[in-house]
């Protein structure tokens, strides 16, 4: 108590140096937890963009499908595994893939035709929340279509344009028909841009003659708390005969990315922790060598080594924890702020672009986790006492007749 | 002495040097004759015929009636007679572009350079086997390989390897004609890694529309031995006068 009491003594009495370093921690705190939010916030846009946009967390094929896609291959009881995959606690979505030729006016382009359950498929992925113009698919769309952002410039079409599809049909008729563009979508991923072509799934097995099986479905995990590896085990315990692959699986590029910048924004982290722990240490420094004639006249009085060192940890722990309360009250507004007004670069990327295939977006949200916000505030303290162990020790075991002379 | 002893070494040489050659370009000047015969076996100055295709693959088996007409070696127009799905539709190839009209969209739809090799109708025929065909002697330099009998007939086999600079697609073809009247009897068609993609057998040698020819056609894909797109002359008229509109883009959705 009286150690508090002292300490609490010393903070006040030189309210400079104490006021400089509570806000040289304080700017630290608050630059980390903003700058762990924004990354925290772009790899989870950039692993929703891959994951929420098309892929789903989780898709199932019928085996060699992948490799292979033929409009034959289907999963045939493709309402059984739904109905299975969504009691085991999946939200699941089933879809058709099919390829043909688009046509409107002179433009002619090789397209893929997916059909999709948009009731169903809006659960899974966010492809309904990402049309730039128009809108998406309603339920009951005969003839309308929703495509990617580069193929409407191909074929210099907009919403309410009409568009010619040929292909051939599973009977091997050639499946023709005409469609009005319903919605263009923003950029997605390369495939989708340049060749993705939706419809419902009604229009789909209405052109291709294709009456039951779906050629894909999509799933997301019901609740996030259960890992993605763990999920995929039990999918794939569940349907043994059918090939389930999670999205790290089925865009391995992608994951090496996210794991990269997890791996870099740790470096990133440290490096700016490390500044920070040297600001700290530098004014810790300077106040324990400013003060060892005082210390030294201390000792002489019978103040122990320990307690001396008790002291000068006690002064530092109270200085941490206003800079890091200050931290958190002026940092975790910021990031807050910017998850909801992202920082723009759209004004530095013309029109739309991929990384490893997925759209970049250009607008920056941070994203506020307990990652983002505590581990700044541990490290701060963490920094702050390992700089002070130097001085404080070094104070512990000094002798009384040369501090007092230390000049 | 001397002179006439020159005179006999420049007869051997010249002999022995232009023998063969001569042989060859009479043997090249026939494989091409044999190629022309091919080529314009189906046509003449125009054509006109009824065909029937059958279409067999793992998943379905289709038949096809459809009517041709063909003049000169530039233009060519299929419609299909039936099934009542797709009836009127129609592939018009033009020199070397070629549409698709579409009844029940009535669109017309110009093919791409990619959509070529892609299946003609759902056959195993390939878009550019509509419209390469008859251009088998401006594309490939054929050399006589064979010529004897083979399976109690007598035969001439063919070995085509396209000019360096030619718009096409196969590595080689292998066609083998009789040896009396030059008809095909099948062409082997190999792909650029020389691996046999497919098979085209000729039969059903009988007279038709003043000529005589093999009125049946089977393309047998080299990766699915199962399949096979069987075309069927059940008639065909040469000679008969065509109008150039008849082929225009215009009289596609008349029809």
């Amino acid at each position: 108590m009286q150690l508090l009491h002292l300490a609490l003594k010393n903070v006040l009495r030189s309210r400079h140096r104490t006021w400089v370093t509570i806000a040289a921690m304080a700017f630290a705190g608050c630059i980390m937890i903003f700058y762990a939010s924004l990354l925290q916030g772009w790899l989870r846009s950039m692993e929703r963009n891959a994951v929420d946009m098309e892929t789903g967390e989780l898709q199932i094929h019928a085996p060699g499908f992948r490799q292979d896609p033929d409009l034959y291959n289907v999963i045939v009881d493709a309402k059984g595994v739904i109905k299975r995959a969504s009691a085991a606690g999946f939200i699941c979505a089933g879809r058709l893939l099919g390829s043909g030729l688009a046509a409107a006016d002179e433009n002619s382009t090789g397209v893929s035709i997916m059909g999709i359950d948009p009731g169903a498929d809006d659960l899974v992925t966010r492809l309904h929340a990402h049309v730039q113009a128009g809108r998406w698919l309603s339920r009951k769309e005969n003839n309308g279509v929703v495509i990617g952002s580069k193929l409407a410039t191909i074929l210099a079409v907009r919403p309410g344009s009409e568009l010619v599809l040929v292909s051939q049909a599973a009977d091997g008729s050639m499946a023709n028909d005409l469609y009005t563009v319903r919605g263009v979508l923003q950029s997605v991923s390369r495939e989708v841009d340049r060749g993705g072509l939706f419809m419902t799934a009604a229009a789909f097995r209405a052109f291709f003659v294709l009456p039951a099986g779906v050629h894909e479905i999509v799933l997301r995990r019901a609740l996030r708390s259960e890992s993605l590896t763990a999920a995929t085990g039990r999918l794939r315990a569940l349907f043994p005969n059918l090939e389930v692959k999670n999205w790290r699986q089925l865009q391995p590029t992608l994951a090496r990315l996210l794991d990269l910048s997890n791996v870099s924004l740790v470096i990133l982290l440290l490096i700016t922790y490390a500044a920070v722990g040297m600001l700290t240490l530098n004014a810790m420094l300077m106040g324990v060598f400013e003060r060892i004639p005082e210390f030294g006249v201390m000792k002489a009085l019978g103040f122990s080594g320990s307690r001396l060192f008790g002291l000068i940890v006690l002064e530092t722990v109270i200085q941490v924890a206003i800079g890091a309360a200050l931290a958190l009250v002026t940092g975790v507004p910021l990031a807050l702020y910017f998850s909801v007004h992202p920082l723009d670069f759209s004004f530095l990327l013309r029109g739309s672009s991929t990384i490893a295939g997925i759209a970049f977006e250009p607008r920056w949200y941070c994203e506020v986790t307990g990652h983002s916000v505590l581990l700044p505030v541990l490290f701060l303290f963490g920094a702050a006492l390992t700089a002070i162990l130097y001085p404080a020790v070094k104070a512990a075991m000094i002798r009384p007749v040369a501090a007092i002379h230390h000049r | 002495m001397k002179r006439s002893a020159l005179l006999f070494l420049f007869l051997v040489l010249t002999g022995l040097v232009a023998g063969p050659l001569f042989a060859q370009t009479a043997d090249s000047d026939r494989a091409r004759a044999i190629l022309r015969k091919i080529d314009d076996l189906w046509r003449s100055t125009s054509s006109v015929a009824r065909l029937k295709m059958v279409v067999k693959t793992e998943h379905y088996t289709r038949t096809l009636v459809l009517d041709s007409w063909t003049k000169g070696k530039e233009k060519s127009l299929v419609r299909i007679v039936s099934p009542l799905k797709e009836a009127g539709t129609v592939s018009l190839k033009n020199g070397n572009t070629m549409y698709t009209y579409l009844p029940k969209t009535d669109r017309v739809i110009r093919l791409t350079s990619g959509m070529m090799m892609g299946s003609w109708m759902g056959s195993h025929f390939t878009n550019d086997d509509l419209v390469k065909e008859s251009r088998l002697a401006d594309d490939y330099y054929p050399e006589i390989t064979y010529e004897g009998v083979l399976d109690g007939r007598k035969i001439i086999r063919l070995a085509l390897l396209p000019k360096p600079d030619a718009p096409v697609v196969w590595g080689r073809i292998v066609t083998t004609v009789r040896a009396g009247d030059y008809l095909p009897l099948v062409s082997l068609y190999y792909n650029e890694d020389m691996v046999l993609a497919r098979t085209l057998t000729f039969s059903d040698i009988r007279e038709m529309g003043g000529r005589k020819l093999p009125v049946v056609l089977r393309m047998v894909p080299a990766d699915k031995p199962g399949e096979y797109t069987e075309l069927t002359y059940e008639a065909i008229r040469f000679g008969v006068p065509l109008r150039d509109s008849r082929f225009s883009l215009l009289q596609l959705r008349r029809r």
